[in-house]
């Protein structure tokens, strides 16, 4: 071994342990376990994220729907960081470098702390990517709205939550076991958010990361970031939830008597019980939730300018001579709505009742509040037909139905809500003259009789959030389609002087069944 | 003083491992023999401040380790080799020299050189980019030497520091040993008599958890003279005859 001279030692100097802590941290940065584990994380956010999201319909409020409403990416993370973050804790331990690393000036905590960040820069760093990268795969696919970025927000904090647990985990216990118990842990609490959060669409249960009764809408799609802002009311708290555990999580690490001096484990205390308040906040302000019509509102943290509609340029095309009007996300589905607007607005052409134009209109949340929603409404004067697309499922592929929406069902299920719009049904089934009327539409529209109480009872079955107010018709019988046989035998210029002599009285309900031709 | 011990004991539950120990020493290399369980290692582990002492007093570099502002100054002049070295195995010789140089708060701009040059100094030059888990025990050794030089440590304690060195090796360590010791203390903590030889200006004698013999090696060396006691070297006698009077004043008290 060589000679050398031993120098003094350096005075230490203004800003060196800021530097200090970088070097550290590069250190850590470059020999962490965590990038080991990201193939393995990519593969299953491939195959649990990313390849169920693009069996649903291209638009992010849907697309995300299960990713990151149900927190799939999460679940996708969460144990295996969890698992890493202990295994990274609890290496001092495990490897004997204790006293070493006590004997250095460097508090333990501080040291330690070093080792956490770095490894949670990876796994969060990872999170961002992949979500971003499935993002990018989405607009190639032109996928309509904008992304859930608010979301985003909660799921790299959840993977910092994650870390910070399964580190504080290991940091107490310094075991080659300690990282299998973290992911398993992490996997259960997971587990648990799905079964609570699922089920509780108001008070504590929303702060749980995978619980979607939020912007995103279990049962049908709301329109969050195509028609008003992604509200980030319910993110904020779910972040301050999740931060609160990892700043909690993170203190604790600082609480033994080798972590560092008296003021360093009192500020651990003060960090740990700063963490708990945090959590503690979130959870509170959680119970406030409201449900508004553009999503979750938290009173506490309500910005009034993201209940402003977002500006759009829309895209029109025309059904029967009738301007037809969609947001730019929709606009893939124009040649399906006007294919099936046009039988039923050319039926009712030139009627004073009429609609002279259509437009798309957004989609209310929560669903079904009140009774069944109403995808299409026909009002004002001159009347205008709205709607509200985001509640039904569109042509192509359905993610959670038995299969892709096809062309011609989706083309029945727009002619019957337009014609029970026509007819002045309202949210209910309407009265029996009004139920002839819009049989008889469709029938003319050329859908037979046998086949209209299958599509009444499915489209209810879809858009009713409860049990509904009374059963469906289980076949074309009855004094119903009787008089609806007898209209739409009609010609057609007689039919038409019929409604125009007797809309405003169906529409008021004043029309019996013997009242038809 | 560098180093102040005065009456110093430690229990661990009902076993004392280290009683009343008295020592003081300044810079230079001291030798601290002893068989297995006399002590040293505990005596080693207080010193580097792993361990507070359970009573006595203790004063390192004219600074008292029981505060916590004095204690972390101490540590910033502090190296030590732990008789039992951990290491992370995917670091390199570098990166880990590199990761205790920056937990001992040394300023960022002088990492590198005083990393080249602790490694240089243990003769691990050529290795400095190897992963930890491909090198031998010796070689482990030597990094773990490094990572306690690397700050120029004006307090340097080293238990067990030749274990798993080649004699060529442990030539070379000595003499950066005497090196270090010009302006340093150096404690090294050992069982071979050879290294307290060739390295020591002062040696205490531990045994069942007591200093029994301080002073020099020759006046070891001259404890043995004429005793008949076991050892092939002089000083290896000297041990044996100082051990072997201990060991007959506690048998008799």
């Amino acid at each position: 071994m060589a000679s050398a001279e031993v120098g003094h030692r350096a005075a230490r100097t203004f800003g060196a342990a800021p530097q200090g802590t970088a070097r550290l941290l590069r250190v850590n940065l470059r020999r962490n376990s965590m990038p080991w584990i990201l193939l393995l994380i990519a593969a299953l956010f491939w195959f649990d994220s990313y390849r169920p999201s693009i069996a649903t319909s291209p638009l992010y409020g849907m697309r995300t729907f299960w990713n990151l409403g149900q927190g799939h990416t999460i679940i996708d993370f969460g144990p295996f960081v969890a698992g890493v973050a202990a295994w990274m804790g609890s290496r001092e331990g495990r490897r004997g470098l204790g006293d070493l690393v006590t004997t250095t000036a460097r508090p333990r905590w501080a040291a330690q702390l070093a080792t956490w960040a770095a490894t949670t820069i990876w796994a969060v760093a990872a999170y961002l990517v992949f979500v971003c990268v499935m993002f990018a795969a989405y607009a190639r696919q032109g996928v309509g709205g904008s992304p859930p970025w608010w979301w985003v927000a909660v799921g790299a904090t959840a993977v910092a939550a994650f870390s910070a647990a399964g580190f504080a985990l290991g940091a107490y216990w310094p075991s080659r076991f300690a990282a299998a118990v973290a992911a398993f842990g992490g996997f259960v609490a997971m587990a648990l958010s799905s079964r609570t959060g699922f089920s509780h669409t108001s008070g504590w249960a929303l702060i749980l990361p995978t619980n979607s009764n939020g912007s995103f809408d279990g049962s049908v799609q709301a329109d969050s970031g195509i028609f008003y802002p992604w509200l980030p009311d319910l993110p904020i708290v779910r972040i301050m939830f999740l931060a609160g555990i990892a700043v909690a999580a993170l203190g604790l690490t600082g609480l033994p008597a080798r972590a560092g001096g008296p003021w360093l484990r009192r500020a651990a205390v003060a960090v740990t019980l700063a963490g708990v308040a945090l959590a503690g906040t979130g959870i509170e302000l959680a119970t406030t939730a409201k449900v508004a019509a553009n999503g979750i509102v938290i009173p506490a943290l309500h910005d009034a300018a993201n209940d402003a509609p977002l500006a759009y340029r829309p895209v029109c095309g025309h059904a029967a001579g009738v301007p037809l009007c969609l947001n730019p996300a929709y606009a893939r589905w124009m040649p399906n709505l006007t294919t099936a607007l046009a039988p039923v607005l050319l039926e009712v052409r030139g009627l004073a009742g009429a609609p002279v134009r259509a437009t798309q209109v957004p989609a209310s949340y929560p669903s079904g509040n009140g009774g069944p929603p109403q995808v299409i409404t026909l009002g004002g004067q001159p009347p205008v037909l709205r709607l509200s697309l985001g509640l039904v499922n569109l042509p192509g592929p359905c993610g959670f139905c038995s299969g892709p929406v096809v062309s011609k069902a989706f083309a029945n299920q727009v002619r019957l809500m337009f014609a029970h719009a026509f007819a002045g049904a309202g949210s209910g089934r309407g009265t029996q003259a009004q139920q002839a009327v819009q049989a008889a539409m469709l029938r003319v529209a050329g859908l037979p009789f046998a086949a209209q109480p299958r599509l009444i009872a499915n489209t209810e079955d879809f858009l009713a959030s409860g049990p509904r107010p009374q059963p469906a018709p289980s076949s074309a019988n009855g004094p119903v389609y009787a008089a609806a046989a007898r209209l739409a035998g009609l010609s057609a210029a007689a039919r038409h002087a019929w409604l125009a002599s007797h809309l405003a009285a169906l529409r008021a309900g004043r029309l019996a069944l013997k009242d038809l031709p | 003083m560098n180093v102040e011990i005065s009456e110093v004991t430690r229990r661990f539950g009902r076993t004392q491992a280290v009683a009343g120990v008295s020592l003081e020493a300044g810079p230079g290399v001291f030798g601290l023999l002893g068989p297995n369980g006399a002590g040293k290692t505990t005596l080693l582990r207080m010193m580097a401040t792993v361990i507070p002492a359970t009573s006595g007093r203790v004063r390192l570099l004219g600074r008292d380790p029981g505060a916590y502002g004095p204690r972390r100054e101490i540590r910033r002049r502090l190296g030590y080799l732990p008789q039992n070295l951990g290491y992370y195995p995917g670091f390199t010789v570098a990166e880990f020299v590199e990761y205790f140089a920056l937990l001992k708060e040394m300023p960022p701009s002088r990492v590198p050189k005083a990393v080249a040059t602790a490694i240089e100094r243990v003769d691990l030059g050529d290795r400095a980019k190897a992963k930890l888990r491909s090198l031998s025990g010796g070689m482990l050794r030597r990094a773990g030497i490094a990572q306690a030089i690397v700050n120029q440590p004006e307090l340097l304690l080293l238990d067990e520091p030749t274990a798993g060195l080649d004699p060529e090796q442990r030539v070379a360590f000595r003499a950066l040993l005497r090196d270090l010791g010009e302006r340093s203390t150096v404690i090294v903590s050992t069982h071979l008599v050879e290294d307290v030889g060739a390295a020591c200006g002062q040696v205490a004698l531990m045994e069942a958890g007591k200093v029994v013999f301080h002073g020099t090696p020759e006046e070891l060396i001259a404890r043995g003279e004429g005793t008949g006691a076991a050892g092939d070297a002089p000083l290896e006698r000297g041990y044996s005859a100082v051990l072997a009077a201990a060991r007959s004043a506690r048998a008799a008290a």
